[in-house]
């Protein structure tokens, strides 16, 4: 049986004057162990189909089956614990309590699980040196980098040992080096046995993922090897990219901004 | 930077087996989320001081109002307890002064006929129910050995009857006789004060003292300690015999009588005692008595009903303090829950159930109501304290009234922070988390 089912999910934002379908038909199912980034253009869906994924939010119709059950159909309560036992989320901006360090971070959804304290700064230990931040335990978010507050994040989202792990978008307020540093981890917490679902918008990190899935307006296009439906639409890609850039360098030159270094970290 | 070495863990979950918090982990987890939340609440609380101090000054003004005026309000109750056991529960008072009555009564007590010798020797006679019935006269006067002199001693005169009525104790020596009284022996018994003061390293009993224009009294007894009452000595007392007073300090003071009626028929005695009276005082069935018949409770009454107005506005202006000080509690409460959204959003998509975002968010308001508390507390008492230093009012600080001050402040908490938690609560975690 699949780790994931989503069964004809659509999702209808209601503003009032307007309704917006975020999602309109999804229908696809994830193994447990599969690495699957989801491509598409901003706006797409994106974003809500992963927080129904993460139980952060309910489908409007369809059913959405995490090992088997049914969550469409569970208490608040009962969501805060699939959250908390099954699912381990990383958001682009990181999302880490700012007075709280790199530890206390890590050790935060252990408490909700009613993990001692002891237990929960090993666990938190432990989660920290397999991102390589052992050093780093005692920092607060402010005095990280961006690469290693995303790292923190990731840890947090690993102490728990989730059976999914959730990423919106992690390398997207990362420089490219950065990025590459996450993505490489994240390859690694695949080979480990972990069952990840990563959100991007760089193709090139698609790619590397050994399955893609393609959202255009709230509906799958492409479903495939990620080679395949990362670089698929590769010339639209490239002339949306074209546009950005031309649009960032007369912003650039505009406010004579510096230069956009590779190597440099981010915040 | 980040090289693979990573430890390979196996891949063991069966997707259909869903993971549990079984039940005592789910119990445990109620304490370990109370802690967590305690340390949050302290750890904001510190994070935010001039803003807590703010509020936590609204909340110790609330509290410290309640508990000094309640700890006054004790304390003249405590003054007039002690009082009023002077007293003996079974004892009548018959004088021309209704106690406990108000100003407009005072004007038509004043023309009424003093009590005196005739309406003591009617009730002896006529009186068959009293165990005992005693005169008592009053004045103030000087009481000295030689150059060692005291200004306004309380000096009674009576009859040996008085003891019976309650109130004092003779600790060493003896009361007065009937002999006393009917030759008029310069025989007095003196208070723990002026035993203090006159004998504090010399036998008392047949000690001589000044007394007033008596030149030589002769200490018979002395008196237990009585202690203080409404912020006055009750032990600055010196009683003679009535005959003896009269000599000293004219016999015709209007006097109250004391009778002490068998326990249990104080009602009874109280109607013959009006009878003896008004017959001897030949007032027509028509007419109102010109004398009064105290009793104890009648004066219990008059006084719990002007403690109990004070109370009342104490408690008054107590609410309304602590009114605002719970406003101020619910303003930076809501204000906290705004700053922290999208820690809410955070915290949710971890895995907090709404009880815990609300139980960490009430421990919050209560800790900052708490602090206020203790702070109002300590306040409050200090306010007391002086109060009962430089006022002849007594403070008593009982600890109920500490329960008060602490249980009220932990009540506005919880009342003013429920709303602000509330909130927090049931925001949706994804609006909360993309809350700027
Ligand atoms: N809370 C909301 N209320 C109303 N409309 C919403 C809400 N959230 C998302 N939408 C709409 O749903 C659509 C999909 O949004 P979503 O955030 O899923 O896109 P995305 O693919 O993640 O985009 P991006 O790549 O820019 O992050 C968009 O048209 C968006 O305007
Ligand atoms: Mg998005």
């Amino acid at each position: 049986m699949a780790l994931i089912e989503l069964q004809h999910i659509t999702k209808t934002y209601d503003l009032g004057l307007s309704k917006v379908h975020a999602l309109r038909d999804i229908d696809f199912n994830i193994e447990k162990g599969e690495f699957v980034a989801i491509v598409g253009q901003s706006g797409s869906g994106k974003s809500t189909l992963m927080n129904i994924l993460g139980c952060l939010d309910v489908p409007t119709t369809g059913a959405y089956l995490l090992g088997g059950r049914d969550v469409s159909t569970l208490a608040d309560d009962e969501l805060a614990d699939v959250r908390n036992l099954e699912i381990g989320f990383v958001f682009q901006s990181f999302q880490l309590l700012p007075r709280a360090s790199a530890l206390e971070n890590v050790e935060l959804p252990l408490i909700y699980r009613g993990v001692s304290p002891r237990e929960r700064r090993e666990k938190a230990k432990a989660a920290l040196d397999r991102v390589q931040l052992g050093d780093r335990t005692h920092h607060k978010p402010t005095e990280l980098s961006g690469g290693q507050r995303q790292r923190v994040a990731i840890a947090r989202a690993l102490v728990t040992d989730p059976s999914l792990l959730l990423a919106d978008e992690p390398t997207g307020n990362l420089d490219s080096a950065t990025g590459e540093d996450i993505i490489r981890l994240f390859l690694e917490l695949h080979a480990a046995g972990n069952t990840i679902v990563l959100v991007t918008h760089e193709p090139k990190l698609a790619a590397r993922c050994p399955r893609a899935v393609r959202v255009v307006d709230g509906l799958v296009v492409a479903d495939g090897e990620g080679q395949r439906v990362a670089f698929e639409n590769q010339r639209d890609i490239d002339a949306a990219a074209a546009a950005a850039l031309a649009a960032q360098q007369q912003m650039a030159s505009g406010l004579s901004q510096r230069e956009p270094g590779t190597g440099a970290h981010h915040g | 930077m980040a090289e693979a070495t990573l430890p390979a863990a196996a891949p063991k979950r069966a997707p259909i087996k869903h993971k549990r918090i079984g039940f005592w982990r789910s119990i445990l987890r109620i304490f370990r989320e109370l802690r967590e939340a305690i340390v949050q609440a302290l750890t904001s609380l510190v994070a935010h001081r001039l803003r807590a101090a703010l509020t936590i000054t609204g909340i110790a003004i609330g509290v410290g109002t309640v508990i000094a005026i309640y700890s006054a309000v004790a304390g003249l109750d405590d003054s007039f307890a002690k009082q009023l056991s002077m007293l003996g529960p079974n004892t009548l008072y018959v004088s021309k002064w209704s106690w406990g009555s108000n100003r407009e009564n005072w004007w038509k007590l004043r023309n009424r006929p003093g009590v005196g010798r005739g309406d003591y020797r009617a009730l002896l006679a006529g009186a068959k129910l009293p165990e005992a019935v005693a005169p008592i006269v009053g004045t103030q006067s000087t009481v000295g050995i030689g150059e060692h002199e005291l200004q306004n001693i309380d000096i009674r005169g009576t009859t040996d009857a008085f003891l019976e009525s309650g109130g004092f104790q003779v600790k060493h020596g003896r009361f007065l006789t009937s002999v006393d009284e009917e030759i008029g022996t310069d025989a007095c018994i003196i208070g723990a004060d002026l035993e203090d003061a006159f004998f504090k390293n010399a036998e008392p009993l047949g000690g001589r003292l000044k007394v007033g224009p008596m030149s030589r009294c002769t200490v018979v007894g002395t008196l237990v300690r009585k202690g203080n009452a409404f912020g006055q000595s009750q032990d600055k007392v010196l009683i003679l015999p009535l005959s003896s007073f009269g000599r000293a300090f004219g016999a015709k003071r209007s006097m109250t009588i004391a009778a002490v009626a068998p326990i249990g028929r104080v009602r009874e005695t109280e109607e013959e005692l009006i009878q003896v009276l008004r017959t001897y005082r030949r007032i027509l069935p028509d007419q109102d008595d010109n004398f009064t018949v105290n009793r104890q409770d009648k004066i219990l009454q008059s006084f719990n009903q002007t403690t109990l107005a004070l109370k009342v506005v104490a408690g008054l202006i107590g609410v309304i303090t602590l009114l605002v000080g719970g406003i101020g509690i619910m303003n930076i409460m809501l204000v906290s829950v705004k700053e922290r959204t999208r820690e809410i959003g955070v915290r949710r998509a971890l895995g907090a159930r709404r009880s815990t975002i609300l139980l960490q968010f009430l421990c919050e308001a209560v800790a900052v109501s708490c602090v206020g508390g203790m702070v109002g507390t300590a306040l409050g008492i200090g306010v007391a304290w002086f109060l009962a230093q430089v006022t002849p009012m007594s403070a008593a600080v009982s600890p109920s009234v500490l329960l008060l001050g602490v249980g009220f402040s932990i009540g506005t908490g919880l009342l003013f922070g429920i709303w602000p938690a509330a909130s927090a609560a049931l925001l949706q975690p994804i609006e909360a988390l993309r809350h700027e």
